[in-house]
């Protein structure tokens, strides 16, 4: 086995006491990430991001798509998830069901990672800007409605150009703004390291000038590199302010 | 009057199913009985990104663009390459993950179900085996010493498994699915062990055994289940020694704790054949059940079909 130093006593032979020995070390190594990763993916499979372009910041925990919504939805929300195949359905509890499907839509270039994805709400509030679509129509403190809320990134811009970086399970993106005037006037995407390719999102920089805000639409069967995307922009405007 | 939740994906290139029994009875138990499941199933992802041949961005390709460079690594990869090279150790090289750019060249160069297709720029060099990995433990690197792509299949389902079974151990009685490939902890339902078929290597509708089983894992390799696109009789199976598809068995189940070493030997020893394989199993303290393809049953001398937890100091099996 080439170099390796330690023992070479005969008990450290036995491949069941070296495999869950190894187990054990692998499981303590990434036990914190794992924990907080579940936690920020069950953020992202449940629609943080509205549709459209409103602003409502909540710390709350994320709505499951099923039965168990802890906010009303508003209808605007239940049309854009419908647009988001891959989260929207659960296996229910008790009889087995084999709901696998692995098609996803369209493009041979998107293989199926996922296909029924049970979001599992965090019992602890999500660290990261758990941005919850439904919590608008809510009676949340945080939550404010589209009509009441100004979009406040716009006087809170400076002019110039700044970058951010968003993350996902299928890789990074790197977005870039360009702010004159305290305006958007030009979104990109600067760097696209997912294993898919940006094109399925390209259509989206241009929502983000359009809109003057990074929430952008969810694009079916992209949902991780839109989200990337999301969270790059969200980024870049952070600097700008 | 127990409930489960039942959830499938698909992932790693295979249909994996999480079956977690009880722990429904009220909202917040169902809601961290689903955030269990959910963990669990962001470890395959993991194990996917770390160890997948088919992934052009996972951690254990970017070991052969660096050939000749010892390469720091996580501790996901260098645990389970370690294993991989103690399995090829004690298996004398029929077990050996340094195959990957042998089988791309004989077109197992996609993943299956997925279809995610890869190819390596590398030369196919003969002689090429485990023993070109060097390990080093205190800086955690890995160095390839020849041109060559590990491939993991079978430790990193196996280890993808293992990490879920983890997870999920809290919650005492589960099952884990993948592809065949499965864990089973407590009991089931019907506060039962967990009952597993054995399927019949030349008859997909006809089972060889039924195991009860409680806290073990059961891993089947066999020789139905890919075909090469390249070579006319071969399947996914190789024996490294000689580059051709193993023949000498058709199906080897392997029960053992962990499933990362169910996984790994069942291939080891499927290669090995019924009375090398069977040695290593025995040496090991796993058990196992062995078909050939003329249909003759092999056995390891303590098998039984109720597996109730190992002992890990004597291995022996407690049945009931």
């Amino acid at each position: 086995m080439g170099t390796e130093s330690g023992t070479n006593r005969k008990l450290s032979k036995n491949l069941v006491a070296l495999g869950t020995a190894a187990v054990l070390t692998v499981y303590a190594a990434g036990f914190v990430r794992t924990r907080s990763a579940s936690q920020r993916f069950a953020a992202e499979a449940a629609e943080r991001r509205p549709g459209t372009a409103t602003l409502s910041v909540s710390d709350a925990q994320p709505a499951t798509p099923t039965g168990e919504t802890l906010r009303p939805q508003a209808p605007a929300r239940q049309a854009a998830r419908a647009q988001s195949a891959p989260e929207s359905l659960r296996v229910a509890d008790s009889a087995r069901a084999a709901a696998a499907t692995p098609a996803l839509v369209a493009p041979a270039a998107q293989p199926a990672m996922t296909t029924t994805t049970t979001p599992a709400p965090a019992p602890d509030p999500v660290p990261t800007p758990a941005r919850d679509s439904s919590s608008s129509a809510s009676s949340s403190p945080k939550a404010d409605t589209a009509a009441h809320e100004p979009v406040k990134e716009r006087a809170q811009w400076k002019d110039g150009s700044y970058t951010g970086w968003g993350t996902s399970r299928h890789g990074d993106i790197e977005a870039g703004v360009e702010i004159d005037g305290g305006r958007i006037v030009a979104a990109y995407i600067s760097q696209c390291r997912t294993r898919y390719s940006c094109s399925w999102i390209s259509h989206l920089p241009p929502q983000v000038v359009t809109r003057q805000s990074p929430n952008v639409d969810y694009v079916s069967g992209a949902t991780q590199s839109t989200n990337a995307f999301y969270y790059a922009v969200v980024e870049a405007l952070a600097k700008a302010k | 009057m127990s409930d489960a939740f039942v959830h499938t994906v698909s992932l790693m290139g295979t249909v994996v199913t999480f079956e977690v029994v009880g722990h429904g009875g009220d909202r917040q138990e169902r809601i961290e009985r689903e955030a269990g499941v959910e963990r669990a199933l962001e470890w395959f992802h993991r194990v996917s990104d770390c160890c997948s041949r088919f992934d052009e961005r996972s951690e254990v390709r970017r070991l052969s663009a660096q050939i000749g460079v010892s390469v720091p690594v996580s501790d996901m990869l260098f645990e389970a390459v370690r294993f991989a090279l103690a399995v090829a150790e004690e298996s004398g090289g029929a077990f050996d993950p340094t195959v990957g750019l042998r089988m791309e060249a004989l077109g197992f160069d996609r993943e299956y179900r997925s279809g995610r297709v890869v190819r390596t720029a590398l030369p196919l060099e003969p002689g090429v085996s485990y023993r070109d990995v060097r390990l080093d433990p205190e800086l955690k690197t890995i160095t390839l010493d020849a041109p060559l792509v590990l491939d993991l299949g079978a430790v990193a389902k196996g280890l993808a498994i293992d990490m879920a079974a983890r997870e999920l151990t809290p919650f005492e009685d589960f099952a884990i699915d993948a592809g065949g490939d499965l864990f089973f902890g407590g009991h089931n339902l019907e506060g039962a062990p967990w009952s597993v078929g054995i399927r019949h290597p030349r008859d997909e509708h006809e089972l060889i055994e039924t195991l009860n089983v409680s806290d073990v894992a059961v891993c089947t390799s066999g020789d139905y289940e890919r075909r090469s696109p390249a070579a006319e009789a071969g399947h996914h199976i190789l024996d490294p020694r000689s580059g051709d598809s193993a023949a000498a068995l058709a199906s080897v189940t392997v029960i053992a704790p962990a499933a990362m070493v169910a996984d790994a030997l069942s291939t080891a020893a499927f290669v090995l054949g019924p009375v090398k394989g069977l040695e290593l199993l025995e040496r090991h303290g796993v058990e196992g059940l062995m078909m050939t393809p003329a249909l003759e049953r092999f056995t390891t001398a303590s098998y039984r079909r109720e597996v109730l937890r190992f002992a890990q100091d004597d291995h022996a099996v407690r049945t009931t």
